[in-house]
């Protein structure tokens, strides 16, 4: 009997044993059919700090499914947190996708123009990438050292998507060498606690002779800065001043006189230059336009903060978006420090074109136009930092894959949010509000008035281009040296301006006169377009 | 003293190798400025453009004019250093209490790294942020645009370099001080010399080689100056903090005019050289042939 | 007289005192103004610290590195090859043409006169020919030659103040130049060595124009990373927090060369 049961026991603990093997078969391939498929789908809005993912050649999906194990590229990248922070992170996270090994070298902006054309120098090969911002394309584009972008980004759309303005800026003659990673210009920020209310209206008007408003010329600018200078109108128990500029002579300087210069010497009639007369290469720098700015600039030190005199743009960036002054016309950067999330002026700052001026000089005709309607010359300062691969690099298709994707969709949308990374907006769908009011959390009106701002800016016939052309450095220097000269007191507005456009005519016939005025026609080129 | 055809096995490792690094390089200078070197202009090269830069570098008013700042930075920086170094280093003569620490916290300043420091001082100076305006303030005086006016900026270099190598001088005069013979003093207590003639009469000039070679080394040293100026105002407001060495370094190696800088270079060393000379030949004459 | 040397005291170590205070700060503490007294002015937070060492802010383990690698190899080389070109000066007697021991001594000295600029230049061009820019070597070989003659000067002063007669002895009883220099004399002149190898460490820590025009990231130094840092956007509270790490090896080295100064050491060199 037992005998018995032992087999039918056997019999039906087989039969069991057989149907649980089905049954747990099934389980199997029914779960590894659902996970694994879910597994490798990599949900990169959780692993990243992204907003969400974007289709094309260098997404994060597409740059995962690259192997680049085994190979090791060298990036020279600005120090952070200003493009080194994003730039350092991407990387890390490049590495994470791909294998590769990526080493980026960070570098003061001081020292960025000489590390990165050492190289370029001797024709060693250093970087597999590089950080510049346009105004060296002339020596480094033109010098012939950059690998012209693959097929494969000038079609994707990411490519596509970057406003044209900027576009212009990353081709030397027919060839295109630049992947944008940041836009530039320069507009007027400024408090609307002190401005758009209502309570100081009256005492303006009672002052100056106009209502109070974001200044449209930049006689209102000294108006406004002069009014607001000197007192606490903002009631945090401290004194406020006028006017936060970049002074400092060998920071950005230069810049902030020609964001002043522009309207008084942008004429929208007068075709052919706006730093040199194109046929001839004469330096326009010293003509009466520009000698207005720098009067006007030597006016308004009179209402800068304590050591105003002596700033950098760092400076200029905690200054107003620490909260001391009410105006700012500059880059983006301290616009987007006083909004910052805990910044004690958030959404107490709006942000408008630069001002322009009621008058322009016609050098056509030797004199001064009125404008009435306001001449306006929005400059492209800096023009945005760009990125490239030298042609000696061993491994540029991973180099390009690289900057594909540090300046993809997601990343980028991700950067502009960031403050301090100084990434700005570069792409057509950073103009909209909403993603401002969304994503960073600016209060609605704000970013209708950034994002007007940069397409009025952007889109304007009459802008100015930065100076585009090699040796931009020596000229930079030269003009940027006579204005701080003047500015110090030591020497009259016309004779430094005289000064300086007698140097630019050195370097130029010293570098060489018809490499630089077919660069400079390029610039030309762009006008009114 | 010996002599022996060693002696060159001792000195010649030296010798050369002070030649292959600093020698060398000067004539590899006098080379770079014999040519028209730069990188804006694509063409040039290793050339050779005659004595074209240094014509350039004579009409330079820029580089006169920092020949001139620098000039005044080290006048009054050195005799700052010196006058004050030797009032510190005549108290500490005295057997004061506590006198190891002052020293020891005399010396610090000069040890550690100047260009670090130079970047605290800006902190120190800053104008909007720093303590010392706010003090100032708080105290119902004007605030000192230390950085932002060109005089003042002078005036500021010239108190960070002053902070800095006033110890130099302390610790070598000091060390001077205490190594006089004590004789003449006690002659000159019985004679009833006033403390002003035991300075002026005996130690001022028994300290007078040290003094020479103190203030010869320290004025060598301060025309290099270039960290400070180059962290505290780089070379503002205008170019009236400008020196030689930092304006050399604007026009070599951020615009990359090589050929040019180097003529800028060597031309500098030239003039300093012999300023240098006249200098010591001046001072020198003073001292007996017994002291040398 | 306390009063003065109070008051020089405060002027010397305020600089110190202010980036210990600032080091403590956050950005809105400094932005807005001065701020004195860690807890009654402002709460002190230890993110400038702590940053430094997780590698957030500015990179600090690489250019300590760097730096103390090329200051110590640099000073050893210099010393070695110092201090034999010194001995010889001090030792033996030298008439090349119109050119005797004080004239060499002289030579070596005065080539303290050359600018930075001026050698840095031709170094850059040439190193970077050599594929050397950027490495510690090109360094190195620069500070030997910037410290070499820092330590002619003062070794031939220290052995100049050990009497000849006994490296002399020791010949007589056999032993060659170098074995007297070796076994007689360097045992002898210890305290200075010491002194002069400091010296020279200072020295290179410290040393910032050769270090700017010739590296670019790798071999970077301390007094090169902490002033990079300082150019957009300065945290003004972690360049004091790092400025404090970096010279607290010198500022310690000074206080142990201290006790060897005063004590007439250095004396010699003057008369």
């Amino acid at each position: 009997m037992k005998k018995r049961q032992g087999g039918f026991a056997k019999r039906s603990q087989l039969r069991v044993s057989t149907s649980a093997l089905l049954r747990a078969t099934i389980f199997l391939l029914v779960t590894v059919v659902a996970i694994v498929p879910a597994v490798a789908q990599t949900n990169y809005v959780e692993k990243y700090p992204i907003f969400g993912t974007h289709e094309g050649p260098y997404s994060f999906a597409e740059i995962d499914k690259k192997d680049y194990s085994g190979i090791t590229l060298n990036a020279i990248t600005l120090a952070p947190p200003v493009m080194g922070g994003p730039t350092i992170l991407h990387a890390k996270q490049f590495e994470e996708l791909t294998g590769a090994k990526i080493n980026v070298v960070a570098v003061p902006l001081s020292q960025l123009y000489a590390k990165v054309m050492t190289p370029f120098l001797t024709n060693i090969g250093a970087y597999d990438a590089i950080i510049f911002p346009p105004n060296w394309s002339g020596d480094i584009m033109g010098g012939g050292y950059l690998e012209p972008l693959p097929e494969k980004m000038l079609k994707s759309a990411q490519w596509g998507e970057v406003i044209q303005v900027y576009r212009y800026l990353q081709s030397w003659g027919d060839k295109i060498y630049g992947v944008p990673i940041d836009g530039d210009k320069h507009f007027l920020a400024y408090r609307r606690d002190a401005i758009d209310a209502a309570k100081y209206q009256p005492k303006f008007k009672e002052k100056y002779g106009y209502d109070l408003q974001p200044p449209q010329t930049w006689d209102e600018y000294r108006d406004v800065a002069e009014f607001f200078n000197d007192w606490d109108w903002d009631g945090d128990g401290e004194k406020e001043y006028g006017a936060s500029e970049m002074t400092q002579r060998d920071a950005q300087l230069f810049w902030q006189f020609i964001v002043r210069a522009a309207p008084y010497a942008q004429h929208p009639e007068v075709k052919g230059g706006f730093f040199f007369e194109v046929e001839t290469m004469t330096p326009l720098i010293n003509t009466p336009g520009f000698v207005q700015a720098l009067e006007d600039m030597i006016e308004i030190q009179k209402f800068y903060p304590p050591g105003g005199k002596n700033f950098s743009l760092s400076d200029v960036i905690f200054s107003f978006g620490g909260g001391q002054t009410a105006l700012h016309a500059n880059w983006d950067d301290g616009f987007i420090q006083a909004m910052e999330k805990d910044s004690p002026i958030r959404n107490q700052v709006n942000a408008t074109m630069a001002p322009g001026a009621k008058k322009a000089w016609n050098r056509k005709t030797n004199k001064w136009d009125d404008f009435p309607n306001i001449n306006r010359a929005p400059f492209l300062a800096w023009g945005g930092w760009i990125t490239g691969v030298p042609k000696t690099s061993e491994n540029k298709e991973a180099a390009f894959d690289f900057l594909g994707f540090l300046s993809n969709n997601a990343n980028q949308q991700k950067d502009l949010t960031v403050g301090r990374y100084g990434v700005n907006p570069y792409r057509t769908n950073d103009f909209s509000p909403v993603f401002w009011t969304e994503k960073a959390g600016f209060d609605p009106e704000v970013a209708k008035g950034y994002t007007d701002a940069l397409r009025n800016t952007l889109d304007h016939p009459n802008r100015v281009f930065d100076l585009r052309i090699p040796g931009n450095q020596l000229y930079v220097n030269a003009l940027a040296t006579a204005v701080s000269e003047s500015l110090a007191g030591n020497m009259k507005p016309q004779e430094a301006l005289d000064k300086a456009a007698k140097e630019w005519d050195k370097i130029t016939h010293r570098v060489g006169f018809d490499q630089q005025k077919s660069a400079y026609q390029e610039i030309v080129n762009l006008e009114g377009k | 003293m010996t002599d022996s055809p060693v002696k060159y096995a001792f000195v010649l490792p030296g010798v050369l190798t002070m030649i292959v690094i600093v020698i060398f390089p000067v004539g590899y200078a006098i080379r770079l400025s014999l040519s028209s070197w730069e990188i804006s202009a694509f063409g040039s090269g290793l050339d050779f453009a005659g004595l074209t830069q240094y014509a350039a570098v004579l009409q330079d008013t820029r580089f006169w004019h920092s020949l001139f700042v620098t000039f005044i930075i080290v006048f009054f920086a050195v005799s700052l250093e010196y006058v004050i170094g030797l009032s510190l280093a005549l108290i500490l003569t005295v057997e004061l209490r506590g006198r190891r620490v002052f020293r020891v916290i005399f010396l610090v300043p000069m040890m550690v790294t100047a260009v670090i420091m130079a970047l605290v001082w800006r902190t120190v100076l800053h104008e909007s942020i720093g303590p010392i305006n706010d003090i100032l303030i708080r105290l119902s005086l004007p605030g000192i645009p230390w950085l932002s006016h060109n005089t003042v900026a002078l005036i500021s270099i010239i108190m960070v370099d002053f902070w800095q190598w006033t110890p130099f001088m302390f610790i070598i005069l000091l060390a001077g001080l205490l190594s006089l013979p004590q004789d003449p003093y006690e002659a000159a207590v019985i004679d009833g010399a006033s403390p002003w003639q035991v300075f002026r009469y005996i130690t001022f000039e028994l300290l007078y080689p040290v003094s020479v070679a103190v203030l010869l080394i320290r004025t060598i040293e301060a025309f290099k100056i270039m960290g400070t100026i180059f962290v505290l105002t780089s070379g503002g407001p205008g170019t009236s903090t400008e020196t030689s060495s930092y304006y050399i370094w604007i026009r070599g190696l951020k615009e990359f005019q090589l050929g040019y800088s180097a003529a800028m270079a060597f031309t500098y060393l030239i003039i300093l050289t012999i300023g240098l000379i006249i200098f010591s030949k001046l001072l020198r004459k003073r001292i007996s042939p017994r002291k040398l | 007289m306390y009063a003065t040397l109070v008051l020089w005291c405060i002027f010397a170590v305020f600089p110190f005192l202010w980036a210990f205070v600032t080091s403590f700060k956050t950005d809105q503490d400094v932005v807005n103004g001065a701020t004195y007294f860690p807890g009654i002015d402002f709460k002190p937070v230890l993110s400038a610290w702590t940053n430094l060492f997780s590698g957030e802010s500015i990179p600090i383990i690489g250019p300590y590195l760097n730096t103390v690698v090329i200051s110590i190899t640099s000073s050893l080389l210099a010393m070695m090859i110092g201090s034999l070109a010194a001995y010889g000066l001090s030792r033996f007697r030298f008439n090349l043409g119109r050119f005797g021991n004080d004239d060499i001594s002289f030579w070596f000295i005065s080539l303290r006169i050359m600018p930075a600029v001026v050698i840095a230049i031709p170094y850059f061009v040439m190193f970077n020919s050599l594929h050397l820019l950027d490495t510690k070597i090109s360094l190195i070989i620069v500070y030997i030659g910037y410290n070499m003659p820092l330590v002619v000067w003062l070794m031939k002063d220290f052995f100049d103040n050990i009497p000849s007669e006994l490296d002399e002895a020791a010949i007589v009883d056999g032993c060659s130049h170098f074995g007297a220099f070796f076994r007689i004399v360097v045992p002898l002149s210890k305290s200075g060595l010491l002194v002069t190898f400091l010296f020279c460490i200072i020295f290179s820590w410290s040393e910032f124009i050769f270090a700017l025009i010739l590296t670019i990231n790798k071999s970077q130094t301390l007094p090169l990373v902490i002033v990079g840092r300082a150019s957009t956007r300065i945290p003004w509270w972690e360049i004091s927090a790092a400025s404090l790490i970096s010279i607290l090896p010198v500022a310690v080295l000074a206080i142990v060369i201290e006790r060897y100064m005063i004590k007439g050491t250095l004396m010699g060199s003057f008369r």
